[in-house]
């Protein structure tokens, strides 16, 4: 039995083509708006005319890179702490998961959560996010996401055992610092990620998010 | 399954609305709920599907014309594809991959169960035979009618036409395999010619180094080998998503460096590049020239060796004026040319730095890197030889490698990176199926189109100018095409120029009035003939503008699609659904339209569809072991074919035709260094006498008057044999009224064509999830930006010499200052009151114009851009879907 599933991330491979978001999109049939993954591009540069040649610009301390999350099945849910029904729980694997026949759709979760991970179906009027595709896991195979990456930048497992195989960099801009909510996730850094906390980016693609 | 069990506490109460999913009308209801094809009470069907077996994945075609192939599959239940899945029939490992799908291919099913797909065959409601109100065409109303009087009206049309005007009456342009076989049987028809991808490189490589198309890249594992590589406007993260990013990411990892060149810090740039150097579009030509100079000046053989004498002498000629090839004026050599002796200007970097913005300290740093490293791979993509006048850069890019010894070693290229997954690494392991056409029939009757004798499929035209002035040859560049037909006369061949007068035009398996440059003029022209039928998926642009509109069946519809997938992989996809609605397949038409002037329809399409999969599967091949030669990959019995309904031979191969039916994809293991191995050009390179090129000279020529006698014969322009720099038609120096003193002319912006994420061309623009994901853009650096007043996200006009298009632009640093880009394939959305393009079709800013080799010149384009001051342009995301009828 599994004490702490968790999602393993490789920004140094992630070139943002989002096929995680829509195989996700696609196997929990969300509908327009409501993406329990996302991709998120971060990064800066500028352009400064060259000292020589002044009618050149040259590119200047130019960096970006991609970070693709859905719910980081925190070990410290700050989204279970606020529900006031128990629909938001933790089970003893590690997943964080809505129990549809409590949840009353108030939106605590969302309001709390630093990822973003719990987001409201107004069709359906409860929150939802993602379970991890535990449904698949049961039945032996990968979550949606993992299988689906071209790059391969994704992997699911225990995260003691990540960690053992990738390090624990659970934090790399622009996710919020690792403290708040203690995220299940072991990240791989792009070459020029910057910490959580110390980024001089921005995000690159604000209206795709 | 119990309340408290596992998969209730998992999936929370859902509701359980087990509806009949028979009835499209049932699936496809309300905008939101036909998104996701599936209304919302269902969602959990799929896991409770799986846990009791309630549907089958099937094999399920993405057959979309962009760079590369990935492998897709539906899980179906009760005739619905309710999810869809990718490539897990192995173990994933570098020497044989999993072929994992794109987000593209991934959502087909939200592509395909839409609202705004063709369900019945229509009529434009103005239409008369003659064409009516032919200005009402792209405004006028539609109206649904039978197939029996859609058919019947098209055949009675056709043949007025025919006797009134002839063959030469017809433009289909490269409108797949079923329907040439119905226009041929017909008389004949007026086609189109040009490279669309390639640029200038299909010429050049088969003139100039004597290489055929599938041969230009060395295989994926053989680069592991490479140390350093170079990739020109080279951006596989969006143009060869899937195994080729997923390559150069592991060749990076392997401890390989990364430099990129490119107008715009790509995705690949920000993924795995160690340096990136911008060079202004449409004037690589002339930063390459500048990187030769550096090489030709500094090199010294004792003390600062930069140049492979020995791989010029020995495997070049036109290099320099003692090496040049027989009966070539001496002074006509590539070094003197670089330095200037004759013309008076050496190209040095600071020439060089003037036209394509990159600093002359880094044009040399570039050119020394290249030498001065073992083993480069420069891989340059085709996007900068779709440049007008762009026919030189193939020449100097051959050169640089020559220059520097890069070629036809182990873990070194110099080349470009081809745009099809079948084409691509070297010659195939695996062979069979078709490409780029609806369906091609095995053992159907041999066809011609008389109206283009001689010339067989989509690369028969090339190289053959000559024969552009026969009676019996009818090809319109596809450059000048609308143009041509806007004023009735194109060009034939070197001096010559010939009437021609459509009447009708048939577009199938196309969206050329988008793609095709001189979107205004098409327009024009699609308002002028007599006739214009559509046979498409959905009410593209084409469609529009059309008459006659015939719903066409996807590769999900019909029984099945055998495709090559990259060199190691073959692919046999299946039938997913039924037939949406009334839509019938593409050979079906033919047949019909045929029976209806006159033909035997058995002429025209010979068997069934099922069994021309079946003829296909048969025919496929795989490498024997020993690379000798091939041999059949499926096995098939006579029972099989029993079972499953065909005729054929029994043969043996390496898997059943039932397993390889039900997987859909057959994989080819490899090992680095094994005898799969390509390098392209190496048997040349190990022994030049016994392996020359298939060239005059039989070495790679650098002077080369074959390629310059075939331009010329094009009808548009003179080459020299040299490599040359000609500012280009559009390039960065028109942006200049005054290009001594710099000061800028009427349209002062460079704008030029990506190709993006949200769709392939034209192909899925239309298709929700997929334009939530990526934002219809226009990227324009701070700088130009600041100086209009535009902030980012703003509604602005960019106005070209032949159109007007609003976009809503994003303001990004990742755009180099006076450049500009916009995704290409947008569907064209021009407001009749002011005729503005609001979808965004970069081909209104394009000009209908042939230069060079009649290749395409999309990346040379000027633009002025201003802030809108009209009603701000909605994202498309944002808008409805585009429904061709309403329901009543």
């Amino acid at each position: 039995m599994a004490k702490q599933l968790a999602f393993y991330f490789d920004a140094s491979t992630c070139i943002d083509c989002k096929t995680c978001q829509i195989a996700c999109k696609d196997k929990n049939n969300n509908p327009l708006g409501l993406n329990y993954r996302r991709v998120v591009n971060y990064g800066a540069g500028s352009w400064i005319p060259d000292a020589v040649h002044k009618e050149l610009f040259i590119p200047t301390n130019f960096f970006a890179y991609n970070v693709s999350s859905a719910c980081m099945h925190c070990e410290e849910p700050i989204c279970v702490e606020v529900c006031p029904t128990g629909a938001m729980h933790k089970r003893d694997d590690g997943i964080v998961l809505v129990d549809d026949s409590k949840c009353v759709g108030c939106r605590l979760c969302q309001q709390a959560c630093p990822y973003g991970a719990p987001q409201y179906n107004e069709a359906k009027g409860v929150m939802t996010k993602c379970d991890l595709c535990a449904d698949l896991l049961e039945i032996g195979q990968e979550t949606a996401c993992v299988a689906s990456c071209p790059q391969r930048a994704l992997e699911v497992g225990e995260l003691a055992d990540l960690r053992k195989k990738y390090g624990s960099i659970n934090a790399i801009e622009p996710l919020p610092k690792a403290i708040y909510t203690k995220p299940s996730i072991v990240i791989t850094p792009h070459p020029r990620s910057q910490y959580s906390g110390k980024g001089t980016g921005k995000i690159l693609n604000p209206m795709e998010v | 399954m119990s309340e408290d069990g596992f998969l209730s506490k998992v999936l929370g109460k859902a509701n359980l609305n087990r509806r009949s999913f028979l009835k499209w009308s049932a699936a496809i209801g309300g905008s939101n709920v036909l998104v996701g094809g599936i209304p919302e009470g269902f969602k959990h069907a799929v896991p409770l599907a799986y846990a009791e077996e309630k549907g089958r994945w099937i094999p399920a075609s993405c057959w979309s014309d962009c760079g590369s192939k990935g492998f897709n599959k539906a899980y179906v239940v009760n005739g619905l594809p309710v999810r869809q899945g990718t490539d897990d029939t192995i173990k994933d490992k570098p020497n044989r991959p999993q072929l994992r799908a794109c987000a593209k291919g991934r959502s087909q099913r939200n592509h395909l169960l839409s609202a705004s797909r063709l369900k019945y065959p229509m009529k434009r409601k103005h239409w008369e035979p003659g064409g009516g109100n032919k200005e009402l065409r792209g405004k006028d109303e539609w109206v649904r009618i039978s197939w029996d009087e859609a058919l019947d009206l098209m055949a009675k049309e056709m043949l007025r036409i025919k006797e009134k005007h002839g063959n030469k009456a017809f433009l289909c342009v490269r409108p797949g395999e079923p329907t040439e076989r119905l226009m041929s049987e017909f008389g004949g028809y007026v086609n189109g010619w040009g490279e669309h991808s390639g640029g200038t490189y299909s010429a050049a490589w088969h003139m100039g180094w004597g290489i055929p198309f599938s041969e230009l890249e060395n295989d994926r594992l053989d680069l592991e080998n490479t140390e350093l590589f170079v990739l020109w406007a080279s951006n596989p993260a969006w143009s060869r998503l899937g195994m080729p990013m997923y390559d150069m990411s592991r060749y990076k990892k392997n401890g390989a460096k990364v430099i990129v060149v490119d107008p715009y810090y790509s995705a690949t740039a920000q993924a795995v590049a160690d340096e990136w150097i911008p060079c202004r579009p449409a004037t690589d030509t002339a930063m390459l020239l500048g990187m030769a100079y550096v090489l030709i000046n500094e090199d010294d053989p004792q003390n600062d060796p930069l140049i492979d004498w020995d791989f010029l002498n020995k495997y070049t000629v036109g290099f320099d004026k003692d090496h040049m090839p027989k009966g070539a004026d001496p002074k006509d050599n590539f070094m003197d040319y670089v330095l200037g002796t004759y013309d008076g200007q050496p190209k040095t970097p600071q020439w060089a730095s003037e036209i394509c913005g990159t600093p002359p300290e880094q044009i040399r740093y570039l050119a020394r890197r290249i030498a001065t490293t073992n083993k480069v791979s420069f891989r340059m993509s085709p996007a900068p030889a779709r440049v007008h006048n762009a026919d030189s850069l193939p020449q100097v890019v051959m050169t640089l490698g020559a220059m520097t010894g890069h070629m036809g070693k182990r873990g070194e290229m110099f080349g470009h990176d081809w745009g099809h997954s079948f084409l691509a690494e070297g010659y195939p392991l695996l062979t069979g199926g078709w490409m780029l056409t609806p369906t091609s029939y095995v053992n159907g009757k041999k066809f011609e189109n008389p109206l283009a004798s001689g010339f067989k499929g989509y690369f028969g035209a090339f190289w053959r100018t000559d024969r552009f002035e026969d009676e019996d040859v009818w090809l319109i560049n596809y450059n000048e095409l609308w143009h041509a037909l806007n004023v009735g006369e194109y060009t034939a061949g070197k001096n010559k120029k010939r009437k021609v007068d459509v009447k009708m035009i048939y577009h199938v398996y196309n969206n050329k009035m988008n793609q095709f440059p001189g979107t205004m003029e098409c327009i024009d022209v699609h308002r002028k003939v007599d006739f214009v039928v559509t046979q498409n998926l959905f009410l593209n642009p084409t469609a529009q503008y059309s008459d006659l509109v015939l719903p066409v069946q996807s590769h999900w519809e019909r029984y099945g699609y055998v495709r090559m997938g990259y060199r190691n992989q073959l692919l046999w996809t299946s039938q997913v659904m039924k037939p949406y609605f009334e839509s019938q397949s593409d050979s079906w038409i033919s047949r019909e339209v045929g029976k209806r002037l006159g033909l035997d329809p058995d002429e025209i399409i010979h068997c069934s569809f099922k069994q021309n999969v079946f003829d296909h599967v048969a025919n496929c091949k795989v490498i024997k072991d020993d690379a000798s030669g091939y041999e059949p990959l499926v096995t098939i019995t006579n029972q099989d074919m029993k079972e499953f309904g065909f005729e054929g031979k029994p043969q043996k191969g390496r898997i059943s035709v039932k397993e390889f039916k039900e997987k859909g994809i057959y994989h080819i293991e490899r090992k680095k260094g094994d005898q799969f191995e390509h390098i392209p050009y190496k048997a040349f390179i190990d022994n030049p006498e016994k392996n020359p090129r298939n060239t005059p000279s039989g070495k790679f020529e650098i002077h080369c008057q074959s390629y310059a006698d075939y331009i010329t014969g094009c009808g548009w322009d003179e080459k020299s044999p040299l490599a040359e720099y000609v500012p280009p038609l559009e390039g960065y120096e028109s942006t200049f009224k005054d290009w001594k003193n710099k000061i800028k002319g009427e349209y002062p912006l460079q704008q030029y064509d990506l190709h993006v994420l949200r769709r392939v061309h034209s192909t899925l623009d239309n298709t929700p999830w997929l334009q939530e994901a990526f934002l219809q853009s226009f990227w324009m650096n701070p700088i130009d930006a600041e100086k209009r007043g535009i902030l980012d996200r703003d509604t602005i006009l960019i106005r070209s010499k032949y159109g007007k298009v609003l976009r809503n632009v994003t303001i990004t640093q990742l755009i180099m200052p006076g450049v500009v880009a916009i995704g290409q394939g947008a569907w064209v959305n021009i407001d009749e009151e002011t005729g503005i393009d609001r979808g965004g079709c970069s081909n209104v800013l394009h000009g209908s114009v042939s230069t060079g080799q009649g290749h395409m010149g999309l990346n040379s384009c000027n633009v002025q851009i201003e802030k809108w001051k009209g009603e701000p342009l909605k994202y498309d995301h944002q808008l409805p879907p585009l429904v061709p009828i309403k329901e009543a």
